[in-house]
């Protein structure tokens, strides 16, 4: 299997942890990533601030890159799935995307409208043999209890995420710890917004979001969050402390990324998957789990 | 007849009680969740509060918490709500105060529409017209979808940011004033922009989470209006705060290296007047536990994209700047996502 793999900014950046788990269990489970090193960021619903039109040119020539390709286009972040997502729907008006594939033309891209992006987390769920995925669970995390933590744009909206077609992304992480052998928490706050969208417009509400989510996980007995969105990872790992400042209660949570999840089950060692690289300590969790 | 068991959370203010309680019904196929919340109060317990009117989703009383997300029980056939053998959970309205069962104080949720002045204030000097102020088709097409709010108040129950600030506007009221901000008969577009990117609680500080969209009963897609409204106020020159300066920052970095900058977005959007000292120093605590993480360094190296790849990124960003018409495009594109969200 072969993707053609948008890593998004943050991966490359502040969440480097990301990157690097990625590579380790694409590698483990056998499927070949094309990282797109000439995309540029979604632009992640800020550059739209002033300017959609920019914004879904750029999306728009990410897309048309995996059509060129013909790969499917495999997303590691919740906003950027969201942003794809969200272009994808309004290039289906084809005025608007002959427009924009004028802009696209000098570099001798086109998009016709087929391409989809898909966030490893559905890649993972979609695209294995049932029990394929399974069979490489070598030390499954029976010990753990894990809260999963969406981010919005890989819930909402459910008009541009295939929702109707493919109703287990509704499930999804509870589907992944499900797969790696641990338990469940649900709370309140695993739909909900982490807050990070704001943390420069208002810091006080976004990491009253923040705190508050952890700290509910934290209480209904889970060991650690697990999040598809790396912007998610830096409101709720790198900013925990501040948060629990905000809030006022002690907070410690330690937060994974879908490939660390599946990485640490299926054996990998936990430096390859970057779990030394958290602001949260994660050496409790990891000693829970028996690593 | 099918049976649904319902546990709905009970308020009882004599006593200053709140309570689950089970119910179980023997229902119609066909028949709503309000019809069940009708057939328990008619004929189980007689003291279950709850608000409706119209059966027909047009009044906007009946929005409840349904499985913890808001909608309008009329609107909502059982088997919808239903998930297996589960009881259908049903709570009042989050983000306001209860005051009894499923009924909540929404005094709060309409003072926002008296503070973001949702009511239209005509040109100066224009006489009144004899029947109406009219409108043409193709500017309300444009907006109409903000124009069929009903007041029921499931947007803002489901709010983010109204859980956690109650001087947010709120999804409803910045729709509304989305809705006179693009209509023309109004004559204070220029200073409901500037209003409205001003104020605590304003349209940059929603969070972008999509709440609103998904609970909205008739489609009035708030968070698209709120989003339409930073555009429209960026491009009266309405610039002057943090959200811009984020906004300018963030697409900066973008044009230059074709990649989010996060080493200077944050000194960027705080700006260099003498209010952006106290959040940089902000920022210090968060930047020196992600130096002991070694993710500072990773923030810092500044990935970018290909050198290919940032010429052309750069080529789109000056080709678009000088597109003409450009607000057109972005009203074009804008017009076709609602048709989209309306048709499913």
């Amino acid at each position: 299997m072969k993707y053609a793999f948008w890593p998004g900014c943050v991966s490359r950046g502040a969440a480097p942890e990301l990157y690097k788990s990625t590579l380790a269990v694409a590698e483990h489970i056998g499927i070949e990533l094309v990282e797109l090193e000439a995309a540029a960021c979604t632009g992640a619903g800020i550059i739209s601030d002033g300017d959609p039109y920019l914004q879904d040119t750029l999306n728009a020539r990410t897309l048309a890159m995996a059509e060129q390709m013909d790969l499917p286009l495999m997303d590691i972040c919740s906003t950027c799935i969201g942003v794809h997502s969200l272009a994808r729907e309004k290039l289906g008006n084809e005025d608007y995307r002959a427009r924009i594939n004028e802009r696209l033309a000098p570099e001798g891209l086109s998009y016709s409208g087929t391409a989809e992006p898909r966030h490893l987390l559905w890649i993972l769920l979609e695209d294995f043999e049932r029990g394929a995925l399974n069979h490489l669970i070598r030390t499954p995390l029976s010990e753990l209890n894990l809260g999963p933590f969406y981010g919005c744009y890989i819930l909402r909206p459910e008009r541009v995420l295939g929702f109707d077609e493919n109703p287990h992304r509704r499930n999804s992480l509870e589907a992944a710890i499900e797969l790696v052998g641990a338990t469940t928490v649900t709370y309140d706050g695993m739909t909900k917004c982490c807050g990070f969208p704001i943390l420069t417009t208002n810091k006080t509400n976004s990491l009253t979001m923040a705190g508050t989510h952890v700290g509910e996980a934290q209480d209904k007995g889970a060991d650690a969050l697990v999040t598809p969105c790396p912007l998610c990872h830096l409101n709720l790992d790198a900013q925990q402390a501040d948060a629990a400042r905000v809030i006022q209660r002690k907070l410690d949570l330690p937060i994974l990324h879908i490939p660390q999840l599946i990485g640490l089950a299926m054996g990998l060692e936990p430096e390859k998957l970057g779990l030394n690289r958290h602001v949260v300590d994660t050496k409790p969790l990891l000693a829970k789990a028996g690593f | 007849m099918p049976t649904q068991r319902f546990l709905i959370d009970r308020y009882d203010p004599a006593d200053d009680r709140a309570y689950e309680q089970e119910f179980s019904v023997d229902y119609e196929p066909g028949q709503t969740v309000l019809d069940c919340l009708n057939i328990i109060r008619w004929e189980q317990d007689g003291t279950l509060s709850l608000r409706m009117s119209c059966r027909h989703a047009i009044c906007g009383s009946c929005a409840v918490k349904i499985n913890g997300r808001s909608g309008l029980a009329c609107q909502t056939q059982v088997p919808a709500a239903a998930d297996r053998g589960d009881p259908i959970r049903i709570g009042p309205q989050g983000n306001q105060t209860v005051i009894k069962d499923l009924v909540v104080d929404s005094h709060k949720f309409m003072e926002q529409f008296e503070r973001a002045e949702t009511w239209l204030q005509p040109h100066e000097g224009q006489e009144p017209p004899v029947r109406e102020y009219r409108q043409d088709k193709d500017e309300f097409d444009h907006w109409q979808h903000a124009s069929t709010c009903i007041h029921c108040g499931a947007c803002y129950s489901d709010c983010t940011v109204a859980a956690v600030d109650p001087k947010f506007l709120g999804p409803a009221a910045l729709a509304k004033a989305y809705r006179f901000v693009m209509d023309s008969r109004d004559s204070r577009k220029q200073e409901r922009l500037e209003a409205l990117s001003r104020m605590h609680g304003g349209i940059w500080d929603c969070t972008r989470c999509f709440m609103c969209v998904e609970a909205c009963p008739k489609d009035v897609l708030p968070m698209d209006a709120i989003m339409e409204l930073r555009t429209e106020a960026i491009q009266a020159g309405v610039t002057n705060n943090h959200g811009t300066r984020h906004h300018k920052a963030f697409a900066g970095g973008v044009a230059k290296r074709g990649r989010l900058d996060e080493a200077t977005l944050p000194i960027l959007s705080a700006g260099f007047g003498p209010g952006a000292i106290p959040e940089m120093l902000g920022y210090t605590p968060g930047a020196i536990r992600m130096l002991k993480s070694r993710k500072l360094i990773a923030a810092a190296r500044r990935h970018g994209a290909s050198k290919e790849g940032r010429r052309e990124i750069r080529r789109l960003f000056d080709e678009v700047a000088d597109e003409k018409h450009h607000h057109d495009v972005n009203r074009e594109a804008f017009g076709t996502q609602y048709a989209e969200a309306l048709r499913t």
